[in-house]
């Protein structure tokens, strides 16, 4: 047996450890369901546009009714993907330390460098899976709803945009269970991270607005969500012609597709190494729960 | 260190924090030998152990398995190794089956003869009817067996098991001391870590003692009796004791001493042999009328207690 080969059945081990979990269902189904109320409410919005409604929203309505597949693909993107992937890696080394279960698994002929590379491509391939499922049904929703859907052809792309995106908050939450060994405390330290970067980037936005100093936005792109939640955006916005309104972000330059695409790659590798460093240097400790 | 050597643990110094857990310990193990690990708790017998797997590392020392290091080449080191962990977790999800599919996946063994020994193995530690049945919902004694399950799933060389009749019940703890043996005697080498003494004394060929981290015996198990005997004791109940049948037994040249306590002697003895032959004959002459006459040769529980007290 070779080494992808024992890659492999980690991979495949990692898959039953997560599919047991019913609250990584519960998640997933949430993050359906918000996508079927955006198409309820945008559904409703174009049969009955309310009384009233400002003639440029009811104009952004109508040029945003082609892209939608769009809106619903990367509406769960930012907030509820990173909190599925935290959930998804926040445990995958911890609980088998806690668990005691890591002994049994190194205790095979597996090396630890196999054994952390089938638990985060495990991890990776449930993302890509996850990912497939809320892209798939979001071009379906907006296929049956909306017909018909422009620029389809890039729908691979933003799907790989999604993934790649999504490898800052699984590769930090891996990080944190691999060096913490706590599941619960890593669950925290992740999301705690997440939710700082939101508020620190709503807050650095929020001061730009009022003094438009660019500095502001300049150092939000800097926080760990920032090339996470926005590079599906960017790389949308880059391929597909939609006129800026309400409803979709406007087209980025390409720096920023750049930065968010390098953000991503320089968070996830320090993530990555960090946590090879702890499980190559450390014991494999017991039971700690 | 034999050539013949399975097992290899060279000066082995682990540390955690400022603690010295073990402190330069040796000891090797030979092929068909059943080997106890014994030691009070916290004596360093689950850290060898670990050490060994490569699961901790030495901060001095070397473990070969088999002649290859399993924290340099795990792969190598562990492919004929079985390993049961001391009151094993298993993951709660699989089936047993599962599990020793899984655990057989990662051996590399092929998928028919996965099965087959999945069946054999559910079948020889009595969880035939478990099998399909998820390990959570397993008690304490089936996760201890499937644990022993998982540990043979690669026909290994080698078992190093850590307190394996731990939570079971007495026809099981009988049929794995059983099973060890025959192992043994099919050329498998055992390594078992028990505070059973009892356990150690039937199963095992040879014995190492461990106490605050440092190797206080290792040697066969005969070895250790003799080594750590001083007299065997014959323990006498009598309707009466006389002072003409307490001294005659004194004169005797077998006996070294006979202490008196009610009805009952204790007579220590000169040689390392069973006596109570001639004792009683002394006893009869001297109109005695025995109720019991029993021999108390030393057993390992007197043997390893004396070579912790040596070893501190």
């Amino acid at each position: 047996m070779n080494a992808l080969q024992r890659v492999a059945v980690i991979v495949g081990y990692e898959w039953r450890r997560a599919l047991a979990k019913k609250w990584l269902f519960a998640l997933v189904i949430l993050a359906v369901a918000i996508q079927v109320l955006i198409f309820v409410v945008f559904n409703f919005l174009f049969t009955n546009p309310p009384p009233g409604m400002p003639p440029a929203l009811l104009e952004g309505l109508e040029q945003t009714k082609p892209f939608m597949w769009i809106v619903e693909v990367l509406t769960p993107q930012g907030f509820f993907m990173s909190l599925i992937v935290i959930m998804i890696a926040g445990g995958s080394m911890s609980e088998e330390y806690e668990h005691g279960t890591s002994d049994i698994l190194l205790s095979k002929p597996i090396t630890k460098l196999e054994y952390m590379t089938g638990k985060y491509l495990g991890g990776l391939s449930l993302l890509s899976f996850v990912a497939a499922l809320t892209t798939i049904l979001g071009v379906i929703l907006a296929i049956i709803f909306f017909s018909p859907q422009e620029s389809l052809q890039f729908l691979p792309h933003v799907y790989l945009a999604i993934v790649y995106s999504n490898l800052v908050f699984l590769s930090l939450a891996f990080m944190f269970s691999e060096v913490l060994r706590r599941t619960t405390l890593s669950y925290f330290s992740a999301i705690g991270v997440f939710i700082a970067s939101l508020v620190i980037s709503g807050v650095l936005s929020a001061v730009n607005s009022f003094t438009g100093e660019q500095l502001y936005l300049d150092v939000s792109k800097w926080l760990p969500n920032w090339g996470a939640s926005n590079f599906p955006s960017f790389v949308m916005g880059k391929l597909v012609d939609v006129p800026s309104n309400p409803f979709i972000s406007p087209a980025q330059g390409d720096s920023d597709l750049l930065l968010a695409g390098v953000f991503v790659a320089v968070y996830t590798v320090i993530f990555i190494v960090v946590a090879t460093i702890k499980l190559v240097r450390s014991d494999v400790t017991k039971k700690t729960a | 260190m034999s050539s013949q050597s399975v097992i290899t643990v060279s000066n082995l110094t682990k540390f955690y924090g400022d603690f010295k857990a073990l402190d330069s310990v040796s000891l090797a193990v030979e092929k068909g030998w059943v080997y106890g690990y014994l030691g009070p708790n916290g004596a360093g017998k689950t850290t060898t152990i670990r050490t060994m797997l490569g699961l901790l590392k030495p901060d001095q020392g070397e473990v070969q398995i088999t002649g290859i290091n399993p924290t340099k080449d795990p792969v190598q080191a562990l492919q004929s190794l079985g390993y049961a962990p001391e009151l094993p977790t298993l993951q709660t999800f699989f089936t047993g089956e599962q599990l020793l599919d899984f655990m057989g996946k990662i051996f590399g063994l092929a998928t028919q003869a996965r099965k087959e020994r999945i069946k054999q193995l559910l079948d020889l530690v009595g969880l035939k009817e478990w099998g399909d049945k998820r390990i959570g919902n397993y008690s304490k004694g089936m996760v201890q067996r499937l644990s022993i399950a998982l540990a043979l799933i690669n026909d290994p060389v080698v078992l190093i098991m850590d307190e394996p009749t731990i939570g079971m019940d007495p026809e099981a703890t009988a049929h794995f001391r059983n099973l060890f043996t025959t192992l043994s005697k099919q050329g498998k080498t055992v390594f078992i870590s028990s505070h059973l003494l009892d356990e150690v004394q039937r199963i095992c060929t040879h014995v190492g003692m461990i106490n605050k981290g440092r190797m206080v015996f290792d040697g066969r198990i005969a070895q250790v009796l003799e080594t750590f005997t001083q007299q065997w004791v014959i323990e006498a109940e009598l309707e009466e004791v006389t002072k003409t049948m307490v001294s005659s037994l004194k004169k005797l040249d077998c006996v070294e001493d006979v202490k008196v306590d009610g009805n009952k002697l204790r007579i220590e003895l000169k040689e390392k042999k069973d006596l109570r032959g001639e004792i009683s004959s002394e006893i009869f002459k001297r109109k005695g009328v025995l109720l019991s006459l029993n021999l108390h040769k030393i057993t390992l529980e007197d043997a390893y207690l004396r070579a912790l007290k040596g070893g501190q």
